[in-house]
């Protein structure tokens, strides 16, 4: 076996696979770590069945599994293909949509802040989205589509919070507190809106304020599509910096990663998933947290799982929301509680254990 | 007399007796204002003849007359109670912490109010003098909650991540919170109003429960003030002036839970406060504990029946719930502490 100590140019084969080699000056290369490889295989794994599970469960009609998929692709009853097809499988999409957008954007924040408590919802860009995208359904205000809002919303938090402390990364815990301040003025804002107008125009808002997958609006849910796969690659592209900037900013200068910009990038994404995502399921920011957590246990050490949270964060998603539509049945828990009562826990954890290192 | 001024003191450097009779002056001009002005149609005008024909057996605008005594001045009385409990609660909170963020709200005090509260009300209780003695110990339990899990793991001493401890659980307590209320559509159609803070629709009678653990608070307050002045100080210096620093804390976070207890049994969980005016009475006094205190007592008042008037102006039809303008009066407050080069020490 051939240590990095001992050979620093060669690619330890036991650890990596090297795939493609693009054939140009220099050669572009992507390393697949097989840890990593493997950990998002079983994600993906869990993902579909967790999602067959989903497809197979609801109070509308108990389907059998037969049944179930014969009404997927469109073979069975017209009562079960409208239930599976209409219902429940626009559902599941809206869910691993956001849950991945989530937890890709809180991968990447956490990575940018090297705290692992600094996930969107904290930071205060879920509360900014949603008062926006309030805003936009109550019809105060300059109205946009409600993405477009939301996507303002997030914006304009992220501006505020980083805006009001300098430079993030450097300075602790301190731009989380002004990120609670400016999350609790856009909650303020947006029971403002919701207290000022009608009652149907506050009924029509209120998914946005709980955070649930019951509105989905489908050209919210295609916008964030449309936006989750750039963004992925993107995140893929910037592995390698922020697995560099996870160290000092001293450091990964001097290995050639242009620090500030690697951070505008990743900021920008993660502000833009946040705000599309905020605009299905409204704000659902604990999938934020647990999704990279869950990835990070499953990845290798070194690395930034990228990819790892993405599929983590809709892993977490589908299962919260099957859960909450199981456990007080026929209540439907709204799928923001139930990420609430698991990461909420969790993030005291991280807080309070001595051991648990803070930075990602 | 001695005894008096031994536990009521202004403190020394400089007298403040001027500075808080003019604020008392001005929260007496704020009250009035209060009774005044108003989300109906009973104007300034019509208001003041009907305060002038108050004492008077009849009165020809009985309106004016009924909308003052059993609307607006309720609302008043609660305003101040529940201003002097926050604001008092907040300094004592920010002492014993030795953080200049602790605040009943943000350290998950309230929220372990509301939650003990809308738990009583799924159960079953729904007396006003149970539901005083539940809030407050719930509030007792939130707040230990923060400050054992704060102390278990030393990061006491870190300002800012106690407050996100606090914040956190507050976020969990308001989805347990969500969670029962989703339940029960019994316990949500009696909370609803009340979860989101505000002094509208309450009555004198909310208030008389209140009185007994207040009443105790004060007078633990009033016994407190010296050994806190004296725990700035340090703790040797505490003990060596002859006071039990694990007993005084403990004893201030007992005052602590009933106050906003209280506070948040009879308004609902109403957020900031306990941070704002703390803040503004040490500018205003200095970092004594008792002067604080003392600046505390028109001070909590004035922010809270000010952004009472304020959320009943706004929007003249409706009113707005008075947790959202002190949150959005304190948020800012709290970005511009935070933001500062160095945090302010207690």
């Amino acid at each position: 076996m051939t240590s990095p100590v001992d050979a620093p140019n060669a690619v330890r084969q036991d650890k990596y696979y090297l795939a493609l080699p693009l054939g140009q000056r220099p050669p572009l290369r992507v390393i697949v770590d097989k840890r990593n490889l493997l950990a998002n295989l079983l994600l993906l794994g869990l993902l579909i069945l967790l999602a067959g599970v989903s497809l197979n469960t609801g109070s509308a009609a108990s389907l059998s599994l037969p049944a179930t998929l014969r009404a997927l692709f469109g073979a069975g009853s017209p009562l079960d293909t409208f239930v599976i097809q209409e219902l429940r499988l626009p559902r599941i999409v809206a869910g691993v949509v956001t849950g991945g957008a989530f937890a890709l954007a809180g991968c990447l924040m956490q990575t940018v802040a090297r705290n692992r408590l600094a996930t969107p919802g904290i930071v205060g860009l879920d509360n900014g989205a949603t008062a926006f995208a309030v805003a936009s359904v109550v019809g105060a205000g300059i109205s946009l589509a409600p993405p477009a809002m939301a996507l303002t919303g997030a914006a304009v938090a992220a501006a505020l919070t980083f805006g009001l402390t300098g430079r993030i990364g450097v300075r602790g815990y301190r731009f989380l507190v002004a990120g609670i301040g400016v999350g609790a003025v856009f909650g303020a804002l947006t029971q403002l809106m919701l207290t000022r107008v009608s009652i149907d125009a506050a009924n029509a808002a209120y998914p946005w304020t709980v955070g649930s997958l019951n509105a989905r609006p489908d050209h919210a849910v295609l916008s964030l599509s449309l936006a989750l796969l750039p963004a992925l690659l993107a995140g893929i592209w910037l592995t390698r910096s922020l697995t560099v900037l996870r160290l000092s900013d001293a450091v990964a200068i001097s290995l050639g990663i242009a620090a500030g910009r690697c951070r505008m990038v990743a900021l920008s994404v993660a502000v833009i998933l946040t705000g599309l995502a905020v605009a299905v399921a409204g704000p659902v920011g604990m999938v934020a947290l647990i999704g990279p957590e869950f990835a990070r246990q499953l990845s290798a050490k070194n690395t930034v799982p990228v990819v790892g949270a993405t599929l983590a964060g809709a892993v977490v998603m589908v299962a919260a929301d099957l859960l909450g539509r199981v456990i007080l049945a026929p209540i439907e828990v709204p799928v923001g509680i139930v990420t609430a009562l698991i990461g909420s826990p969790l993030l005291l954890w991280i807080l309070l254990n001595p051991n648990a290192r803070t930075a990602p | 007399m001695r005894v008096l001024t031994h536990y009521l003191s202004f403190g020394k450097p400089r007298s403040l007796i001027g500075l808080w009779l003019g604020l008392s002056g001005l929260l007496i001009a704020i009250a009035l204002l209060s009774l005044l002005y108003g989300a109906g149609d009973v104007g300034p005008s019509r208001a003041w003849q009907a305060l002038q024909d108050l004492g008077a057996a009849a009165s020809y605008d009985s309106e004016a007359r009924f909308v003052i005594a059993e609307l607006r001045a309720p609302r008043l009385w609660i305003g101040l109670v529940v201003g002097v409990a926050l604001g008092v609660a907040g300094a004592l909170l920010q002492a014993v912490t030795r953080n200049p963020l602790a605040e009943p709200g943000l350290l998950g005090v309230s929220a372990g109010a509301a939650f003990a509260v809308t738990l009583a009300i799924l159960w079953g209780a729904d007396t006003a003098t149970l539901r005083v003695s539940v809030a407050q110990l719930g509030a007792l339990g939130g707040c230990l909650c923060v400050l054992a899990a704060a102390r278990l793991q030393g990061i006491g001493n870190d300002p800012v991540r106690l407050i996100l401890a606090g914040a956190i659980l507050s976020g969990l307590l308001h989805s347990l919170s969500s969670l029962i209320l989703l339940y029960d559509q019994h316990t949500a159609d009696e909370i609803r109003f009340w979860v989101v803070g505000s002094l509208a629709g309450r009555q004198l009678d909310d208030l008389v429960p209140l009185f007994p653990s207040l009443g105790v608070a004060a007078l633990l307050t009033i016994l407190l003030a010296r050994p806190l002045a004296a725990l700035a100080l340090g703790e040797h210096v505490a003990i060596g002036l002859g006071h039990h620093p694990r007993v005084v804390r403990l004893l201030v976070i007992v005052v602590v839970a009933l106050l906003v207890g209280g506070a948040t049994a009879a308004a609902g969980p109403i957020a900031f406060v306990g941070l704002v005016v703390p803040f503004a009475a040490r500018a205003l006094a200095g970092p004594d504990i008792r002067r604080t205190l003392w600046l505390c007592l028109p001070l909590g008042p004035i922010v809270v029946v000010s952004a009472d008037i304020v959320s009943r102006l706004v929007v003249p039809p409706s009113e707005l719930p008075l947790g959202v303008l002190t949150a959005l009066i304190g948020a800012p407050v709290l970005i511009g502490v935070v933001r500062g080069r160095r945090l302010p020490t207690l």
